[in-house]
C-alpha cells in the first residue's frame, strides 16, 4: 500500500508542476510554433516578450499597481492590527470580519460591483479605479501576517521600552515596527503578488491604455500564440515561485496562504 | 482600524450593496432606473428561463467534480506531507501551496499546451496506439474541471493537514497495533478525524470554483458557458448590467449559504474534534 501512495503522490506532483513546466520548455523552444518535440532551443521568445508593446504595457502596468496598493495597504491594515490587538469592543468581530471580507466576495463580483460604483460617480481614471480596487484586494493579505505575527509578540518588550524612557512613537518604532518585520516584509510579498496575478477585478475596471499583465496573457492566449507568452509567463512562474519561497523563510508558506 | 474598516466599507460594502440594488432595476441598459419602482423581472428571467438556468446549474455541478477530485488528490497529499519524514516536509509542502502564488492564467496556459490537439498528452496517446485521431480535450467542460483542480486542489491540502497536524501521530499505529491493517487505520481512525479539515477545504474550493471566470474563459467552450462568463457577456457586450447584477447576485447568494453550510456542519457535528486538541 505504501508503494501504492508514492505512486499515487509522484502522479499529483506531476499534476501539479506539469503545467507549469510545459510552459518553460515551449519558452525555450527556437520554432514559431511549439511543436512536440522540441527540435532547437533558443532564448529568442524572451526577446519577442520584451519587444511585445501590450506585454510592456502590462508589465510596467502590474508592477506600479502591485507595488503602490502594497504601500497604500500596509499601514491601514498595520493600524487596524495593532489597534485590534489593543482595545475590546462590542463590535470587535464584525469589524475582523469586514476587514477580511474582501476574500470572501468572489472576485468577480467585486469587479463588477466597482464597476458600477466607477460608473456611478464618474470615475474615468482607470489607474484611479485600478488602485483603488487594489489596496481593497491587497488589505486582508497584509492584516492577516501582521495579526499573526503580533500574536507571537511579546507585548511586555513595548512596555520595558516605555519603562527605560521611550516615548509612544520611539517603542513603536523602535521595538513594535522590528519585532513585527517578518508578518509586514510577508504581507507585502504576498499582498503585491496577489494584486500583481489578479484578474477578475481588474477585468472590469482596465482600460487600452492600463492593462494588467496576467489581462494581456490571456488576450494573448485567446488570440493566436506564439511563443512569446511563454516566455513572458515564464518569466511571472519562475519570480512568483522564488517570492514564494521569500515568504516560506520569513513567516511560513502555510501561515501566510492558510 | 478605523481607515481600514472605511476604505473596505467604501471600496466593498457601498459598491456590493449598489450592485445587490441593479439587481431589481427594469434590465437591458447600464442604468438602473427606478422611476416606475423596482422589479424583480431580472431574477424571474434568470432562474425562469431554462438558458439562464442551465448554465447556473451546470457551473454548479462542475464546481460539484472540482470539489470532490480536490478533496480526493489533496486529502492523500495532506495525508502523505503528514507523514512525510520531517527533514522534506518544509520543501515537499512548499512545492504543493506555492504554486496558488502563480497568476491563474499563467496556470492554465501550461494547460492549453498539455491538452490542446497537438498536445503533449494527445501525442502521447497518438504515440502509445490509444487514439488514432487527436481527442478534444481542450475548450471542454473537462479541461475546464483539470485547470480548476489544478489551480484550488492545494486549498485542499492546507485544510486538511492542519486538521491531521491535530491528530496524535502515533494514532495510526495504535490502531495498527490493536489489528487494523494499514488501509482500515487510515479509513477508520485518519479519516474520520480529518473530516472538518475536508469540509473546510471543500467549502472554498466550492466557493471560488462557481466564481471563476479566467479558467472557463481559457480552456472551456466558447461562448459564455459558465456563471462567471455569463455575468462579464451581460456586463461587457450585452450590457444589460441589471440583469448581470441579478446573476451575480445569485451567485453571492449560493457562496454564502455553502459558507453557512460549510461552518455549521463543522461547528455542529464535529465541534468535538475541533476541541479535542
Amino acid at each position: 500500500m505504501k508503494a501504492v501512495l508514492v505512486a499515487l503522490v509522484l502522479m499529483a506532483y506531476a499534476f501539479i508542476f506539469a503545467p507549469l513546466l510545459v510552459v518553460v520548455v515551449v519558452s525555450l523552444n527556437g520554432g514559431t510554433v511549439a511543436s512536440f518535440p522540441i527540435e532547437s532551443w533558443s532564448f529568442r521568445w524572451y526577446g519577442a516578450a520584451f519587444a511585445n508593446a501590450s506585454f510592456l504595457n502590462g508589465l510596467w502596468t502590474s508592477t506600479w499597481l502591485a507595488v503602490s496598493c502594497t504601500i497604500v495597504a500596509m499601514p491601514l491594515a498595520l493600524m487596524a492590527a495593532l489597534a485590534l490587538s489593543k482595545v475590546e469592543f462590542a463590535g470587535k468581530s464584525a469589524v475582523e470580519a469586514l476587514l477580511m471580507a474582501p476574500l470572501l466576495v468572489p472576485g468577480i463580483v467585486i469587479g463588477i460591483a466597482l464597476l458600477l460604483s466607477a460608473s456611478l460617480i464618474e470615475v474615468r481614471n482607470a489607474p484611479m479605479r485600478l488602485l483603488a480596487a487594489h489596496v481593497l484586494i491587497a488589505l486582508p493579505y497584509c492584516l492577516r501576517t501582521i495579526t499573526a505575527s503580533l500574536a507571537r509578540m511579546d507585548g511586555s518588550l513595548i512596555d520595558c521600552a516605555m519603562s527605560l524612557g521611550a516615548s509612544r512613537w520611539r517603542a513603536f518604532i523602535h521595538v513594535t515596527v522590528p519585532l513585527l518585520r517578518p508578518g509586514i516584509m510577508a504581507g507585502m510579498i504576498f499582498a503585491f503578488l496577489q494584486s500583481f496575478g489578479d484578474v477578475p477585478v481588474s477585468l472590469f475596471l482596465t482600460d487600452a491604455r492600463n492593462n494588467t499583465l496576467p489581462l494581456a496573457i490571456m488576450a494573448y492566449l485567446e488570440y493566436g500564440v506564439d511563443p512569446s507568452v511563454a516566455a513572458m509567463s515564464s518569466i511571472v512562474t519562475v519570480s512568483s515561485l522564488a517570492l514564494a519561497v521569500g515568504l516560506e523563510r520569513l513567516v511560513g508558506l502555510r501561515r501566510a496562504v492558510g | 482600524m478605523a481607515p481600514a474598516a472605511a476604505v473596505v466599507g467604501l471600496l466593498l460594502g457601498a459598491p456590493v450593496a449598489l450592485l445587490l440594488s441593479y439587481g431589481f432595476a427594469p434590465g437591458g441598459s447600464t442604468q438602473a432606473d427606478f422611476s416606475d419602482g423596482a422589479t424583480l423581472e431580472n431574477y424571474a428571467a434568470v432562474l425562469g428561463d431554462s438558458f439562464y438556468l442551465n448554465i447556473i446549474l451546470k457551473t454548479l455541478w462542475l464546481s460539484l467534480v472540482v470539489t470532490a477530485a480536490s478533496v480526493v488528490i489533496g486529502w492523500m497529499l495532506a495525508y502523505f506531507l503528514w507523514r512525510a519524514p520531517e527533514r522534506f516536509k518544509a520543501l515537499l509542502t512548499v512545492a504543493v501551496v506555492a504554486p496558488l502564488l502563480v497568476s491563474i492564467p499563467v496556470r492554465n496556459y501550461g494547460w492549453m499546451v498539455l491538452l490542446g490537439d497537438t498536445g503533449l498528452v494527445n501525442i502521447a496517446l497518438q504515440k502509445a496506439g490509444l487514439v488514432e485521431r487527436p481527442l478534444k480535450l481542450m475548450f471542454t467542460d473537462l479541461a475546464v474541471v483539470i485547470g480548476l483542480t489544478h489551480v484550488l486542489m492545494p486549498f485542499v491540502v492546507l485544510s486538511v493537514m492542519a486538521t491531521l497536524e491535530r491528530i496524535p501521530a502515533n494514532l495510526p499505529e495504535a490502531a495498527r497495533s490493536l489489528g487494523a491493517n494499514r488501509l482500515a487505520a487510515v479509513r477508520l481512525v485518519v479519516l474520520p478525524l480529518s473530516v472538518p479539515g475536508i469540509v473546510a477545504g471543500a467549502t472554498l474550493v466550492f466557493c471560488v470554483a462557481i466564481s471563476s471566470y479566467v479558467t472557463p474563459a481559457l480552456m472551456g467552450p466558447s461562448g459564455a458557458k459558465y456563471a462567471a462568463t455569463l455575468i462579464y457577456q451581460q456586463f461587457m457586450s450585452t450590457f444589460d448590467w441589471p440583469r448581470g447584477a441579478a446573476i451575480a447576485t445569485i451567485l453571492l447568494v449560493v457562496t454564502a449559504m455553502t459558507v453557512v453550510l460549510g461552518l455549521g456542519v463543522v461547528g455542529r457535528r464535529y465541534r468535538h474534534l475541533m476541541q479535542a486538541h
